[in-house]
């Protein structure tokens, strides 16, 4: 019984604190909902996971913002709430409806082997980042690996699936991952930056909705697996 | 019996407390079932089962007599009672009761828990191939292959608690998880409790892997298994795969989940209040199973390698955060 203390103590001492372990929860929720996108079937709860991802990165930054007493992040947090959540998938979705096409089917493998493939490369992320040293004074560094896993799994989304609202998606939550590693490592970054990250989203997103009208007029689908076959 | 009377109360002894554990799953676990699928009809809008119908159907099942097919031999006797031992044993093993390990308690880790379940799993398995018929034997052969794809979760979900608690027997665990709000957050041990979830949903054949109480042979895993037995054996089986949801829930809450409610102390009146505790908490994590199991549907065969993936994802990763951030 001594014995039995005298462990559960020595355990309870290396327990990160609170803090961390709140952020790197929400950071694990991140990386699952990137997860989720790429096992998800139907394009439009593809964009819902990505107002959902955006949500979380949201309440993270919140929530860093609050604890570190950094208010620059009360505002990247809004503008966040306000393109993220709110604005990008409400275009997207929109685009979709015009579109009309509910399911694509885009899985080049099997889920169950996709989402192998993407842990092997998750445990790459998270070993590769834990190898550096990174001294942060808003976010534990384990956060860091899961943000670079993340980063790496919404490359995944973009080459696993062979759709065009896979691959905006991807390239949006890729952005999400980005900006959870700026985040971590980061938190003090000018506004003007972060501010200049968002007008890249912004193009970004103009980009993807020509390329999804353009892509669906041309060829009736939202697929892109007859693009490697020329067109007469 | 009692050893005296001390202060608060009459004291049990640590070998009455343990027998007190076995018979707390062995006499709870029909009334568990009972309540769940009582409170799943009435979600669905039917009256259902009386609470107590699964007592009343082991005694019936007790009274008949034993009919064995023709071609089987004395596995098919022997297989439900050897799965019966099983369960039987396990709650030696893990804290049903008390924060404190009783005396057997340190007789095997986790994973000797986890192996004595198989090994009931296996003899029920064992007992169903043993019969002509064709249900019976697709229910062993896909139970056995789906509790060797969910064996990697598991693994993962012992290396979790090793990791945590440098040791992996489960009243450490429990411990670890009491000892502050800090330990309770990480996101290790959220992703381990969800995976356990996943494998809890699993083994107690619920609803995206399999329908509980459906008559379709066709989608059956664990279900088919009993279809050729009948009278005490089939009482023994039923009753067995009650004990075996009820050690789950156990180990889900009294491990990983809430491992709060659990006697601290020796005395008579503790241990009752755990008992009562322990049987709020299995009909609570049960009315949870009932509200997944009313609000999806069943996956085709096919697809619950998708389950089994989920679930190994968030193992490996609750792992791996511990590798990385210490977190």
């Amino acid at each position: 019984m001594l014995l039995a203390h005298s462990v559960i103590l020595s355990s309870a001492a290396t327990v990160p604190s609170t803090f961390a372990g709140v952020a790197d929860a929400l950071t694990v929720l991140v990386l699952l909902s990137e997860f989720a996108m790429l096992h998800a079937q139907l394009s439009r709860s593809q964009i819902r996971l990505y107002a959902f991802q955006s949500l979380v990165v949201t309440a993270l930054a919140v929530y860093v913002a609050a604890e570190r007493h950094i208010p620059g992040l009360y505002a990247i947090a809004g503008i966040t709430l306000v393109l993220k959540v709110v604005v990008i998938p409400a275009i997207v979705l929109t685009l979709l409806r015009d579109a009309r096409v509910e399911l694509v089917a885009s899985h080049r493998l099997g889920v169950a082997t996709m989402v192998l493939i993407a842990i092997a490369v998750s445990v790459f992320g998270i070993f590769t980042a834990g190898s550096i040293t990174v001294q942060s004074r808003s976010l534990p560094s384990g956060a860091l690996g899961l943000a670079i896993a993340a980063v790496l799994v919404s490359f995944l989304l973009i080459v696993l699936r062979s759709d065009v609202v896979s691959q905006a998606v991807g390239f949006f939550s890729l952005e999400n991952a980005v900006s959870l590693t700026s985040l971590v490592v980061a938190a003090g970054l000018p506004l003007i930056v972060e501010v200049a990250f968002f007008f890249d989203l912004l193009v970004a997103v103009v980009v993807f909705g020509v390329l999804m009208r353009v892509h669906h007029s041309h060829h009736d689908t939202l697929s892109t697996r007859q693009l490697d076959r020329l067109r007469g | 019996m009692a050893q005296g009377v001390v202060g608060q109360g009459v004291m049990l002894t640590p070998v009455e407390i343990q027998v007190l554990q076995d018979l707390t799953i062995v006499v709870l676990a029909p009334l568990v079932s009972g309540a769940i699928a009582h409170v799943e009809a009435r979600w669905q809008g039917r009256r259902g089962p009386r609470i107590l119908q699964p007592y009343y159907d082991l005694a019936k099942w007790f009274r008949k007599e034993t009919l064995v097919p023709e071609d089987a031999s004395w596995v098919f006797v022997v297989g439900p009672m050897v799965a019966f031992m099983c369960y039987l044993i396990v709650p030696l093993l893990i804290p049903v009761l008390t924060t404190y390990p009783l005396p057997l308690g340190y007789m095997g880790d986790i994973l000797a828990g986890g192996f004595v379940l198989a090994l009931g799993g296996f003899a029920v398995a064992a007992a169903a191939a043993e019969t002509d018929a064709p249900y019976a034997q697709l229910g062993s052969s896909r139970a056995m292959t789906f509790g060797a794809l969910i064996e990697p979760t598991i693994l993962f979900i012992t290396f979790v608690v090793a990791l945590v608690t440098s040791t992996d027997l489960p009243y450490f665990e429990a411990a670890a998880a009491r000892a502050s709000v800090a330990q309770i957050v990480r996101p290790a041990h959220i992703l381990a409790v969800v995976a356990f979830f996943l494998v809890v949903l699993n083994d107690t054949g619920r609803i995206p892997v399999e329908t509980h109480a459906g008559t379709l042979e066709l989608g059956m895993i664990d279900e088919a298994r009993t279809l050729e037995h009948s009278g005490p054996l089939l009482a023994l089986l039923t009753w067995g795969s009650a004990m075996k949801q009820l050690i789950l829930y156990v180990l889900l809450v009294n491990v990983f989940a809430a491992p709060w409610g659990l006697a601290s102390t020796r005395s008579a009146g503790a241990v009752g209040l755990a008992i009562l505790a322990l049987l709020g908490k299995a009909l609570g994590v049960g009315v949870l199973f009932t509200v997944i199991d009313n609000s999806f549907s069943k996956l085709r065969l096919f697809k619950i390698t998708e389950f089994m993936a989920a679930a190994f994802l968030l193992a490996v990763l609750a792992v791996l955060v511990l590798f990385v951030g210490g977190s």
